[in-house]
């Protein structure tokens, strides 16, 4: 599967603001955000279904996101439905050093080589924007999240976007991400499940 | 050798341009004038596209940062901001200040993993220009400089063509220039970088692997200056190329 551009949206869970909160109007950030916030994972980050998450020499633990990846079939400019534009949709789990703030674009941090393990993708239907969804590591539930958390809804975050940028035929959305992400490490085996997506499994990799 | 992407008989197609920039010579034979070319952007499907902020001291002293940050500022860019040669930015009616950054762009030849800083330019096939328009009324620090300012649809045209990196000799001796309908309101050197393009290079293979494609936009000199919808940008690096665009309202 060959994507365009790969876009994560930080800061629409819920309980993310809730625990920032008045962190949010001070130094550096001094009002909080307004659109969505918005990072690009890179190709090096992509892996297929199955395939090892790599583990860099440097890092102890890596974060794992679970989160949902929505693929575009047709542009989706201003006034185009999301619904109509999406083609297709995967489980996704956005990889990133833990901690961490939010002002600077978080490239070291998150567009490590391998960082964005992605599942099989299944038909987009409506019932995935309020999904839950489940990540085990070694066989143990170790995290699970609704979107219905989500600050901006599916629809509206595309809606949103696509007011100011097109979200491309090609390109790649992952809608948000969980604040309480859990924590991986070296030799630990991920899945990620929803109802209606094929699952996601991965293995964290110690890179020699 | 200059490379050029062109629309050309229903199809984008790679042409070389003759020496003389009259002519863009198609693959098997034939060509099309320069001025009746349909440009588009030199950029290869799925490249990642690497930008960085306030990498000329001047610039960040001119919007109140130190002069040097901590660690290099960079950001990533998605592929619908790019517009080729001769091309339209939408400038938005409340977009009081937006204003263009000229940029020398580095283009990866190779995979390119924890390179050091003196090998780093092996890695380089080629060099481009870009224009990276900014509009600070949608500046937010998340994410910063974030998407509503820097990812917008068209908002940073690029090329004409790409340059062998051969050609261009020693990318930290190149001059920079910005012309608004023939004034020029932003001049450098690309000797004045913080961080150079060998350096560049150096640090985010460090991290991550480079791909051949990638893309370095390497930052801008000081001149900020705000453009009206109407307005011919000439933005120019010498011995690389001379890059045309018009802002238009939407």
């Amino acid at each position: 599967m060959i994507f365009s551009t790969a876009y994560s949206i930080a800061l629409n869970d819920r309980a993310a603001l809730e625990r920032l909160g008045p962190a949010l109007s001070a130094a550096p950030y001094n009002a909080p955000p307004q659109a969505p916030v918005v990072a690009i994972k890179p190709r090096t980050c992509w892996r297929g279904q199955g395939a090892a998450t790599p583990l860099p020499e440097d890092l102890s633990a890596v974060e794992i996101a679970p989160t949902l990846g929505l693929l575009f079939a047709t542009d989706c400019g201003p006034g185009v439905s999301p619904s109509a534009a999406i083609g297709a949709a995967c489980l996704a789990l956005d990889v990133g050093e833990p901690g961490g703030d939010f002002y600077r674009p978080a490239i070291r941090q998150r567009c490590r080589d391998g960082f964005l393990p992605l599942g099989d993708f299944g038909p987009w239907a409506e019932a995935l924007a309020k999904v839950e969804i489940v990540t085990c590591i070694d066989g143990q539930e170790a995290h699970r999240w609704s979107l219905t958390r989500l600050i901006r809804p599916v629809d509206r975050l595309v809606r949103d976007l696509s007011d100011f940028m097109t979200l491309r035929a090609g390109d790649l959305l992952l809608v948000g991400l969980p604040d309480d992400a859990p924590i991986a490490r070296a030799g630990q085996s991920i899945t990620v499940s929803a109802s209606g997506l094929p699952t996601l499994s991965t293995r964290i990799e110690a890179q020699a | 050798m200059r490379r050029a992407q062109i629309f050309h008989g229903g199809r984008l197609v790679w042409a070389t341009v003759s020496d003389d920039g009259a002519a863009l010579n198609l693959p098997g034979g034939g060509y099309v004038a320069a001025d009746a070319a349909a440009w588009l952007p030199p950029v290869t499907a799925g490249a990642t596209v690497f930008a960085l902020g306030l990498n000329y001291a001047d610039h960040s002293r001119e919007l109140g940062f130190a002069a040097k940050q901590a660690t290099p500022l960079v950001f990533l860019k998605g592929h619908n901001t790019f517009v080729g040669h001769q091309g339209a930015t939408p400038r938005p009616a409340d977009a009081d200040q937006m204003h263009p950054e000229c940029e020398l762009v580095a283009v990866i030849g190779r995979p390119t993993r924890k390179v050091r800083e003196e090998d780093a330019l092996r890695h380089v096939s080629a060099y481009t220009v870009a224009n990276d328009y900014a509009i600070r009324e949608y500046l937010e620090n998340y994410y910063r400089p974030n998407a509503r300012v820097k990812n917008r649809d068209a908002t940073t045209p690029i090329g004409p063509w790409l340059v062998d990196a051969a050609d261009v000799g020693d990318p930290q001796a190149l001059k920079l220039s910005t012309r608004i309908n023939g004034e020029e309101v932003q001049h450098g050197t690309t000797a004045d970088m913080i961080l150079s393009v060998a350096g560049l290079i150096a640090h985010l293979s460090d991290f991550m692997t480079l791909m051949p494609g990638d893309m370095i936009l390497t930052g801008t000199p000081h001149g900020v200056r705000f453009v009206a919808a109407g307005d011919e940008v000439v933005t120019e690096v010498s011995g690389v190329g001379r890059l045309v665009n018009r802002v238009v309202a939407s």
